[in-house]
């Protein structure tokens, strides 16, 4: 049975096995970009039945998960937007009547100040996080010695849970207990010592300032390996010529980031825009206090589930907002793919 | 400026409780080993911490079986569609849990799987296949053809192909997978509250939170819970710090 | 074959795996002849307290287990709503009060009790037995086991230090015995900014005196009256007046560390309910506190005690243990359980014939059935989206730091009743 399933390439395959892998480039671990190209290394023509087969019970597993619990409910979420609800019973068709309702009291305050926030927060995170998770990046790199022990304290952050994040500076924020204002007590600022969390001109920004504590380390350890995947020949050939360091970061280094800057910042756009975790823990879904942590994403849950008082939930609404913010979310995710990849260069 | 936070946690959970209204920082002199001991029995935290190995574990369990899978199918062979089906995957990143949460609980209930373990490992597992499918699909398609050429000439299958041949040589691939899952599921309190009913299905975070509403002013008692609900994925992080870093940035960068 | 048969086995021996972690994980029923109740609150304060109960009412129905799990307050309603949704609901549902699960109880998530089940109903009087009722339907859906009471609370210790004399009893005497205190060097108000919640509760209990107490509230609910009258207008401001006396940094001062400023002996009043008094003493078994109705506005004017039913005992009306939770609901419906309520955690059960002897809770009863008054926002107007505490809320977080009037304010809470209540409907 092999052999008669071989005797068609054998030719093939044994020819190509004499040219061999001496001297050839392994093709560079590809991203998302490269493989969109259509570079695919093996191309095997004319599959038979046997391996078609074998393709389909390899590859339906790992479709039919997504589809069923990923695909499915996410289209299905975008269609109830059309109905009518009592509670969680469907009722009958509402056409566009939950999208109206969305924009009219008392939601339409709600949704604007939550997509103000969400926006203000992209841009906030854009600017603060990426630039530093580049500065420690740049500065690592650098660094001769203990790479890796910094490395690892820098990412640490990253892993831990969102609950435990919260709580922790919650309890560190105190205006009362918290260590933070007794330190800045301590050092003679008096005024600065604000109630961070409870304040409605502090809060979101203060949620921003933890958010960065906690994720910096991701863009700082992307941006990190970027610079370390820099043919080292590029940099060499350009100090010898005389570039400064600063020279060598903006013309070779920064550029040849592209890619990676492209990621961050999608994945940055995602997560401002769908962001739940840091301001349901420590905000509540109300965005405590009064609405200032309010986001799209919290508004979708309150209106999924209900609040604490009244318990009354209006999934239409809900799904209408769900709606709206995946176009947000597919469109920045499509545009900012399309418009970043120009700028990428080959190196 | 990382680490002293996260010190601060350390320290806190092992004083008592009361040293916290005169001073925040103070070391703990007489370490209150009797916080973790509360959080363990109050807590029922053994329960927690069952469950969320189970959830955490078993999601793993099917999303490298899965991802591996498709990642060699989809990284190896050259078909029609092979393209249509990877960036399908793909798009499968962009779409949270949250947003598809009221459908999946009604689908889940249908499927009879709601306060389940099952149920939510299913959901976990689709959310997190795409960027495994992605990373598995990179480190198949990085393998040199020649590996298929000799071992078909050899007389294997493309099941044993697979199995014997390159399987062990993506391993690193399914390390980052499993690592680069394994975080946002352990971390994950929101699809727990929404699927798990049961207490005794509930898993850590998720337990934190109503831990905290029982000790709220019990500062030392609460540190210690977060202490031990953060612990397994630090030592985890201390011991394979290097592997995490690669995780995540196999497929972010080019070159 | 053979590759589809290796395959095959491979998923089978994953789904083994997988199920062999996870199946003894849902199938874990304990193998006994016992009915397990499970009973679900929002009361996490009082987890001792239930645990030590459950164990006398296992004691005396031997057969019947009950496992008492609250959450955190603010997830608490979610969870129930999805789990009810899913059929995986609690046998014993603690209610919220009035308009707080008027959508599950519409949904016919509770099973409506009668007094052939719940005998103790027949000796609760209307408006205490309004607390848990439908709202589209007025059945009867839940149990209310306690009445709450908004009061002042306050050291008499630091008092005594500060050189306050006598108790106020109008708001100018209050206003100078937090003077009084603060120059000692003692936080006059426990209380504080970060939970708008609290906030509200400090409403209800002095602000009766000055939108008018009962009167008023039967005005807004016939819609004679409206919330921009400039008696509810005033009574706004009272609270804004309060943020003076706050400790600092108030705005961010969550619930517990409020309270706990009180507990702690660091504050000379703390305004809430009566339910803080159990919380109190649990953080600081020395704490003498005392209690003395909210003040009048001026000399001669009313006083008055909000109050209202809260919270209630309901049954799953999909419980596969009807008999079981019937026999549980009477018990916590019990003299005895009424007695322990007041006597362990100090809140006042609706069960007739309990004993108080608590000073401190025998003083918040007395001024409750003397000078008791509806709490406007959980009694009137709980019903459907946007309540009246939905605006409160945040908008006394905004009032207190100046961020809005309270002629604003006002105004905002008329528009939220007015879109949904129908005697305001058209008022401003």
């Amino acid at each position: 049975m092999f052999r008669q399933q071989l005797h068609l390439g054998t030719h093939h395959k044994r020819a190509r096995a004499k040219k061999s892998n001496i001297g050839r480039r392994v093709k560079p671990a590809p991203n998302v970009f490269t493989f969109l190209k259509g570079d695919l290394q093996v191309a095997v023509s004319g599959l038979k039945r046997e391996q078609r087969k074998f393709i389909f019970i390899l590859l339906t597993p790992a479709i039919a998960t997504i589809l069923i619990f990923t695909s499915v409910p996410a289209l299905t979420t975008l269609s109830y937007a059309f109905f009518k609800w009592e509670g969680f019973q469907r009722e009958g068709l509402a056409g566009f009547a939950n999208f109206q309702r969305l924009f009219e009291y008392p939601y339409k305050d709600q949704f604007f100040m939550a997509l103000r926030h969400n926006t203000l927060v992209f841009i906030a995170i854009m600017i603060l996080q990426t630039s530093l998770g580049l500065l420690i990046a740049y500065a690592l790199f650098r660094l001769k010695r203990g790479q890796r022990f910094f490395r690892t304290v820098t990412f640490l952050p990253v892993i831990f849970s969102l609950v435990v994040v919260g709580y922790m500076w919650q309890v560190m924020l105190d205006p009362y207990y918290g260590p933070v204002n007794m330190i800045i007590n301590n050092l003679g600022f008096e005024s600065l010592a604000k109630p961070w969390l409870g304040s409605m001109s502090t809060a979101l920004p203060t949620l921003v300032f933890i958010n960065l504590w906690r994720w910096v380390g991701f863009p700082a350890i992307i941006f990190l390996a970027g610079l370390n995947a820099i043919n080292q020949e590029y940099l060499e050939a350009a100090r010898i010529d005389g570039a400064t360091e600063g020279q060598l970061f903006r013309k070779i280094m920064f550029p040849l980031l592209a890619p990676s800057m492209t990621i961050i910042t999608i994945l940055t756009f995602i997560g401002a825009y769908e962001w739940f975790d840091l301001p349901f823990v420590l905000g509540g879904s109300n965005g405590n206090p009064a609405g200032a942590t309010d986001t799209l994403a919290l508004m979708f849950y309150r209106l999924s589930f209900g609040s604490v008082d009244s318990n009354a939930n209006d999934v239409g609404v809900g799904s209408a907002l769900g709606v709206i913010i995946f176009v947000i979310v597919g469109l920045g995710a499509a545009i900012g793919q399309h418009f970043l990849r120009k700028r990428e260069v080959e190196q | 400026m990382v680490l002293l936070p996260v010190f601060f946690l350390f320290n806190s959970a092992l004083r008592e409780t009361n040293s916290f209204a005169s001073n925040p920082f103070s070391l703990a002199r007489d370490p209150h080993w009797e916080n973790f001991q509360q959080v363990w029995s109050d807590g029922a935290f053994a329960t927690y911490l069952k469950n969320s190995l189970i959830v955490t574990g078993g999601s793993l369990v099917v999303i490298i079986t899965f991802a591996l899978g498709a990642g060699f199918v989809l990284g190896r062979y050259n078909f029609k569609g092979n393209a249509v089906i990877f960036g399908f995957i793909l798009t499968g990143m962009l779409i949270p849990a949250k947003l598809a949460i009221l459908p999946l609980f009604i689908q889940l209930k249908w499927m009879n799987l709601l306060d389940s373990h099952i149920g939510l490992i299913l959901v976990y597992a689709s959310g997190a296949l795409p960027a495994a499918v992605f990373i598995m699909s990179g480190f198949f398609r990085s393998l040199p053809s020649d590996l298929d050429n000799a071992a078909r000439i050899d007389g294997a299958s493309e099941f044993q192909l697979l199995t014997r041949v390159l399987v062990p040589l993506v391993r690193p691939g399914m390390a980052i997978v499993a690592i680069y899952s394994a975080i946002p599921i352990w971390n994950d309190f929101f699809l727990p509250l929404v699927f798990l009913q049961s207490p005794e299905n509930k898993t850590i975070m998720q337990g934190l939170t109503v831990f905290f509403g029982q000790y709220a002013s019990q500062w030392g008692v609460l540190f210690a819970g977060l202490t031990m609900a953060a612990l397994p994925l630090i030592i985890l992080y201390l011991i394979l710090s290097e592997q995490f870093i690669k995780g995540l940035t196999a497929g972010a960068v080019k070159g | 074959m053979k590759i589809a048969s290796r395959r095959l086995r491979g998923l089978v021996a994953a789904a083994v795996a997988v199920s062999a972690i996870a199946v003894p994980a849902i199938t874990a029923l304990p193998a006994s002849a016992n009915t397990e109740l499970t009973f679900w609150s929002w009361r996490t304060e009082d987890k001792a307290f239930y645990d030590s109960q459950i164990e006398k009412f296992e004691a005396k129905n031997p057969g019947i287990k009950v496992k008492f799990t609250p959450y955190l307050n603010t997830e608490y309603n979610a969870i129930v709503s999805t789990a009810l949704t899913a059929g995986k609901g609690p046998d014993i549902i603690q209610m919220r009060p009035y308009g707080g699960m008027a959508n599950l109880s519409d949904a016919g998530n509770f099973m409506p009790l009668t007094t052939k089940d719940v005998p103790a109903l027949a000796k609760l009087q209307p408006g205490i037995l309004a607390g848990a009722q439908g709202y589209k339907d007025k059945k009867q859906y839940g149990y209310p086991y306690a009445v709450s009471a908004m009061g002042i609370f306050y050291n008499p210790e630091i008092l005594q230090t500060a050189g306050v004399k006598a108790l106020p009893t109008n708001w100018d005497q209050l206003m100078n015995a937090f003077k009084k205190v603060k120059a000692k060097g003692f936080l006059p108000l426990g209380n504080a900014g970060g939970n708008g919640p609290a906030l509200e509760q400090l409403h209800a209990t002095v602000g009766p005196t000055f939108y008018g107490g009962t009167q008023f509230f039967n005005d807004v609910v016939a819609g004679k009256k409206t919330f921009t009258d400039k008696a509810y207008v005033a009574s706004l401001k009272a609270v804004k007046d309060l943020a003076a006396y706050m400790p600092a940094g108030f705005e961010g001062i969550d619930y517990n560390t409020a309270r706990g400023l009180f507990a702690n002996e660091k504050a000379a009043f703390y305004i809430g309910g009566n339910y803080e008094l159990g919380y109190f003493r649990s953080l600081n078994p020395s704490l003498q506190a005392g209690w003395i109705p909210s003040v009048a506005k001026t000399t001669g004017a009313a006083k008055y005690v909000s109050t209202w039913a809260d919270g209630a005992y309901a049954i799953n009306a999909n419980t596969a243990n009807k008999a079981a939770s019937i026999k549980f609901l009477n018990f916590l419906a019990s003299k005895d359980f009424g007695q322990a309520l007041v006597d362990e955690i100090a809140f006042i059960p609706t069960a007739p014939f309990v004993k108080i002897t608590d000073p401190v809770v025998k003083a918040i009863n007395k001024g409750r059935s003397s000078l008791g008054t509806p709490f406007l926002n959980v009694v009137g107007f709980r019903f459907e989206n946007p309540t009246s505490s939905v605006i409160l809320q945040p908008g006394f977080q905004k009032l207190i730091t100046g961020a809005i009037t309270p002629e604003q304010l006002a105004k905002d809470v008329q528009t939220a009743v007015a879109s949904w209540y129908a005697p305001q409907k058209g008022k401003s």
